[in-house]
């Protein structure tokens, strides 16, 4: 899987599409690896514990019941998991960095913009809970995501108020959030 | 007594009637040529609600007709909750003699789906993806998932574009680019990361949903713009006008036909009742300008 994310990673740079990763040595590198290493150490106990997800199936109730397994498993692994295990307070006043130099640049407007026709939801945050079945998912907007760390696949961000949500897709737990990660004139 | 034959023949009676009860229903605005690729659209559908059945009531007259053999799904295919019985109700009940008949249906995800439930349930043909392509004839099919439009995706479509050599590349995701809506509009931000995309590499047609209501707008960028969120939610008085809106609906539910035949793209849009409310043939690229598109 790692592999797969470095080639996704090297063809993205090529196109010009990913963000470009901190000049080496500095302290947002620092930073930056520290983040990476905590989302492997998350992936290698989700790999060992949880196991990989459903394949297709004419059956919704088996994969409901397969996500539903998985969360479980994840919520029990995880069981005492606080805010701030994968966004330490230097890797969250990173992420801010990075969402406030999206808001400030080129596109900034837009990303407001995007973020206003969205359908808010309203949900209190907690660690390992599931991300409410009911609520619509609110759409995270591309220059936002091209500028923070990109994730394997099973792990998403998702913009719930002003947090920025650390999720395991596959089974629908929050993982972690930053917390007040949207400046404060994004409601 | 009734003798099997007699049972046989009665229903292929039945089955001929309602042939000819379907065609006298419907008014088809495609010229069904032969070997042409023709599909159906349907945006915002998931409700369960009367509406959204009585769309697909029409959808299968029209396809008894049309023959297409399959539907892109532009979204919220699934309001609500995720259990089996949302499943039936708001999948495959209202779609069964479309499904029965093997109609084959592709998803693309909407802000009120489950990406990760819907992925993997294989009526909607998305195998265990987010992001996809397919083809049918000429025309490359792109399903985006514009809800999470990241790098490992926008690489990917740049990829896919850039190998294909399909006559016609057509992309269907939610949340449109283009639109005058009140209730959403445009994504601004979207458009501007995925807009570069779309024209270097000669997308021709873009479906989108998210907005409750039909709008067909004039080509920007040399790229035709669908916007067919209302298969079953609906925003009545939706609308204000633009230079860039050719013509939009937004007093009932609606549905796409689709049929390409070498260059020329033919669209009909049917509402809830049956009505044709637009319809046209868009052309290739390289005729942008003299599209000979006609609302009714």
């Amino acid at each position: 899987m790692l592999i797969a994310v470095v080639l996704t990673a090297i063809a993205a740079c090529r196109t010009g599409i990913a963000q470009k990763p901190p000049t080496a040595g500095t302290a947002d590198a620092a930073v930056a690896d520290d983040f990476e290493a905590r989302v492997k150490r998350y992936l290698d106990f989700r790999q060992q514990r949880i196991g990989v997800p459903p394949k297709p199936t004419d059956n919704p109730a088996k994969i409901l019941a397969r996500q539903q397994e998985m969360g479980d498993k994840i919520r029990v692994a995880r069981a005492g998991a606080k805010q701030g295990e994968i966004f330490a307070p230097a890797i969250a006043q990173y992420f801010r960095k990075q969402i406030a130099e999206s808001f400030a640049g080129r596109y900034g407007n837009a990303i407001r913009a995007s973020l206003a026709h969205a359908e808010p939801v309203k949900v209190e945050l907690q660690i390992n809970q599931s991300y409410p079945p009911n609520q619509p998912l609110q759409s995270t907007p591309p220059t936002l995501l091209l500028n923070l760390p990109e994730l394997a696949d099973g792990l998403e961000y998702r913009v719930l108020n002003r947090e920025l949500v650390l999720r395991d897709a596959q089974g629908n737990v929050v993982i972690d959030y930053v917390p007040n990660a949207l400046p404060e004139s994004v409601k | 007594m009734l003798t099997r034959r007699t049972i046989a023949f009665a229903g292929l009676m039945f089955a001929l009637v309602c042939l000819l009860y379907a065609e006298s229903q419907v008014a088809v605005k495609l010229p069904l040529l032969s070997g042409s690729v023709r599909f159906a659209v349907i945006g915002d559908s998931g409700t369960g609600s009367t509406e959204q059945y009585e769309v697909a009531r029409q959808l299968e007259a029209h396809r008894q007709v049309v023959k297409f053999d399959f539907v892109i799904m532009l979204g919220d295919n699934i309001y609500g909750g995720h259990s089996p019985d949302d499943f039936q109700r708001k999948f495959e009940v209202p779609y069964k003699p479309l499904l029965d008949a093997g109609v084959k249906f592709y998803a693309s995800l909407g802000n009120h789906d489950d990406p990760n439930i819907e992925r993997l349930y294989k009526p909607f043909n998305m195998n265990g993806e987010r992001y996809y392509t397919f083809k049918r004839g000429d025309a490359q099919f792109y399903a985006l998932d514009s809800t999470y439009m990241d790098a490992r995706q926008l690489t990917w479509l740049e990829q896919n574009l850039r190998t294909s050599n399909a006559r016609w590349k057509i992309c269907y995701f939610h949340h449109p680019l283009y639109n005058d809506g009140k209730m959403h509009g445009p994504d601004l931000d979207l458009r501007n990361q995925l807009t570069p995309l779309l024209k270097s590499y000669g997308v021709n047609v873009v479906f989108s949903g998210h907005e409750h209501a039909y709008e067909r707008l004039k080509p920007q960028g040399g790229i035709y713009y669908f916007i067919q969120g209302d298969s079953g939610k609906l925003e009545h008085h939706d609308f204000h006008r633009s230079e860039s809106m050719q013509t939009s609906f937004d007093r009932d539910r609606t549905f796409m036909l689709v049929e390409i035949q070498g260059d020329d793209l033919h669209f009909q849009t049917v509402s809830r009742v049956g009505e044709t409310v637009d319809s046209g043939v868009l052309s290739k690229p390289q005729e942008t300008s003299g599209a000979r598109a006609a609302g009714k």
